[in-house]
């Protein structure tokens, strides 16, 4: 097992990337190599003020940003830093760019835009470096789970599980996924972390396919038997090889936690997969009661609606679904559906294609709605 | 001989006499096949395959079939009780509780045993893993599910429920409970009638065993592999309309009855929207169907192109539901 090398991975190579110093004799080349010197020597203060003056004589010196933006980052001032690799970026999209200032914005407390930031780093190639990758990778899915993106973080944190990569913090981040705790690991009392490292291995050996991992969930539950999202997790787990098992446990979890709206929605869901929409329709009523503002909850009412009595209100929730989230797949093949059935075939037609178009890649998304 | 799906024997055949007249004799009525009831092993008594180190022999005396597979100094062997498949055979096979898809299948095309489609690259390090692909519970319930009727009730599988292929009961689910009543002169009970389904409604139904459009988006099914899945298939045609039930599945196919494999009995099918110029506004108003300018006859040859696909044993082609105009140079549509 190898454990995750976080943040000084990536900074280092991010400042291995770049050229350091310039070339000719000048005020402004003298600056840059006194910066250097100041940066070797770990003179933080000196450094930044020496790359400041040279960025006052010329502005366009994009490397000039990018070495403020690093030694503040590893000085832990991050807002500052974050401000000079803004200016970095505004030369032009650079992947290590955004991954540090996404690090940055993860320590301010700007969750969304160091998400967005993150995602876009990785989009453009910042993990080409295996280390970064996993620094990367954490960093994206312990965000997705402060942000409440719980399925997202779970399919991020297969990765890990796919190489073999294990630590306790890494399993402390997996069960606030897992149990939909929109926290950082940071943000974690010392009495939930005996619950949240145990949530996070059962989930591992999950991952890992590990024959034990259904007696993992067994001793949770005997362990923990009133926690919320327990059985709703386990229930996720299986869902993609074994709805029916997964049915079980989404009931548990209500008997557990009556008000848990997640769980009814994923039972609405199973029974709408089983051609039950009939039986899906008390489940996505409430659902919808609860949470009108979820996405997965209007889906299953438009669902529910389309497929027995009111196929025009079912997609106006779906509509409704849309607009809550429009990168949704299982919204855009049930709009395909609906319209297809109310004869809209233009607005059908558009649907499909959307869909083809987002599972291009050839992925699996046998996932949760 | 055991008990095959017999539907002219049926109780439904009383009442329902045209729909179970041939049912028995298609595809899906064979779809799976017990012990001592599959013409292909009583033909090939001795099959044989050597697959690098292992070596494979389905023998057949009487009604028992025996799978082995040796690696030279030992011998796995275990019966074969269910095939699946009415062309290509693959075995479900039965060890200590576990169940696993056969390694091997038999191909018509080469009339013998080739390693099983999607298990080519697979290893089997040791002679136990070298009998087949391990199936975990929700695949075994999948594969009896679809092949064969009564053994998986809301989500739970008997196999001493089992009847081989697609009965009656498996389409027309409470059509048991129909027949006690139909007796007595009840009829409320009588099951869903599936003549009332729009076009979407038919495929996603078919699609339950065959896929729909949704399964394979859902899977990430791309290339020509999804030619297999024809709802999925014809769904992407321009034509496809989901309320339109004259481009359904039911609509070119009777499932009561053997595929047609003439083309020119589909022609009619497709004329029923294409027949010419005028006719198509009267007809239908969600379909603005063009009259072909080629040909008024042989619409699939063209149309539902057939489509290659590759597999252990060589080439298999199958027919693409995807109806289109298609030109040769035009990439497979997936």
């Amino acid at each position: 097992m190898r454990t995750i090398a976080i943040i000084g991975v990536l900074t280092g190579i991010c400042f291995i990337a770049l050229p350091s110093t310039a070339q000719e004799t000048t005020p402004f080349s003298d600056l840059v190599a006194q910066a250097a010197a100041a940066s070797e020597q770990n003179n933080v203060p000196l450094a930044v003020e020496l790359y400041s003056k040279a960025l006052k004589i010329n502005p366009n010196w994009v490397q000039g940003w990018w070495f403020i933006g690093f030694l503040q980052y590893n000085d832990g001032q991050f807002a500052p830093a974050r401000a000079a690799l803004t200016h970095f970026l505004d030369f032009g999209p650079d992947p290590q760019g955004f991954a540090l200032r996404g690090m940055c914005e993860f320590e301010t407390g700007e969750y969304s835009d160091s998400l967005a930031d993150i995602q876009r780093g990785l989009s453009l190639g910042a993990a080409d470096d295996p280390r970064n990758e996993e620094a990367l990778q954490f960093s994206e899915a312990m965000l997705l789970t402060r942000l409440g993106k719980f399925d997202q973080a779970l399919r991020s944190y297969v990765y890990f599980a796919q190489r073999q990569v294990l630590n306790q913090d890494l399993l402390l981040a997996i069960g606030l996924a897992g149990l939909r705790m929109p926290l950082l690991p940071r943000d974690v009392k010392d009495d939930q972390k005996p619950l949240l490292i145990s949530t996070g291995a059962a989930i591992y050996a999950f991952m890992t396919r590990e024959p034990k991992a259904g007696a993992a969930f067994d001793t949770l539950f005997q362990r923990f038997p009133s926690v919320t999202n327990l059985h709703y997790l386990y229930g996720a787990l299986l869902y993609p090889g074994d709805p029916y098992a997964a049915q079980e446990q989404f009931q548990a979890e209500l008997k557990t936690v009556p008000s848990n709206t997640q769980a009814r929605i994923m039972i609405a869901w199973t029974l709408l997969m089983r051609n039950q929409p009939d039986e899906a329709m008390p489940y996505a009523q409430e659902a919808v009661r609860a949470q009108p503002d979820s996405a997965s909850a209007q889906l299953v009412m438009g669902r529910s609606l389309s497929e027995t009595s009111d196929p025009a209100a079912g997609l106006e929730h779906l509509k409704r679904a849309l607009q809550l989230d429009p990168d949704n797949l299982e919204v855009h093949i049930a709009l395909a559906s609906a319209y297809s059935q109310s004869g809209q075939m233009a607005d059908a037609r558009r649907e499909y294609v959307w869909c083809q178009e987002a599972t291009k890649d050839g992925r699996n998304r046998l996932a949760l709605p | 001989m055991a008990q095959q799906a017999a539907a002219p024997n049926s109780p439904c055949a009383g009442c329902h006499r045209a729909q179970t007249a041939h049912q028995s004799e298609t595809p899906m009525a064979r779809a799976l096949l017990l012990a001592g009831s599959n013409p292909t092993l009583d033909a090939h008594p001795n099959l044989v395959l050597q697959d690098g180190a292992y070596t494979y022999r389905i023998q057949t005396r009487g009604d028992q079939s025996i799978y082995n597979v040796s690696d030279g100094t030992r011998t796995v062997s275990v019966p074969v009780r269910w095939t699946i498949g009415e062309k290509m055979e693959t075995w479900v096979l039965e060890r200590d509780g576990h169940y696993y898809e056969s390694r091997v299948s038999y191909y018509p095309i080469i009339n013998g045993l080739q390693v099983t489609v999607g298990q080519e690259n697979l290893k089997a390090p040791t002679l136990d893993e070298a009998l087949g692909r391990e199936l975990d519970h929700a695949e075994v319930r999948n594969c009896f599910g679809c092949h064969s009727s009564g053994t998986v009730a809301n989500g739970v599988m008997n196999l001493a429920r089992l009847q081989p292929g697609v009965t009656c009961e498996h389409c027309h689910a409470g059509s048991s409970e129909h027949e006690i009543d139909a007796f007595q002169g009840v009829f409320d009970s009588a099951p869903r009638d599936l003549k009332r389904l729009s076009a979407e409604q038919v495929s996603n139904f078919c699609g339950q065993c065959h896929r729909t459009w949704a399964t394979v988006i859902r899977l990430g099914i791309r290339g020509v592999l999804n030619v297999r899945f024809q709802p999925y298939r014809l769904e992407n045609s321009k034509c496809f309309n989901g309320i339109d039930r004259r481009i359904s599945c039911v609509a070119c196919h009777d499932p009561h009855v053997p595929l047609v494999h003439e083309a020119s009995s589909y022609d009619a099918k497709c004329l029923v929207c294409h027949a010419s110029q005028t006719s198509n506004t009267a007809a239908n108003q969600h379909v603005n169907a063009k009259a072909c300018p080629v040909a008024k006859s042989g619409c699939t040859g063209c149309h539902m192109p057939k489509v290659k696909v590759s597999s252990p044993a060589g080439i298999l082609v199958f027919t693409d539901h995807e109806i289109r105009v298609n030109r040769p140079e035009d990439p497979y549509p997936d």
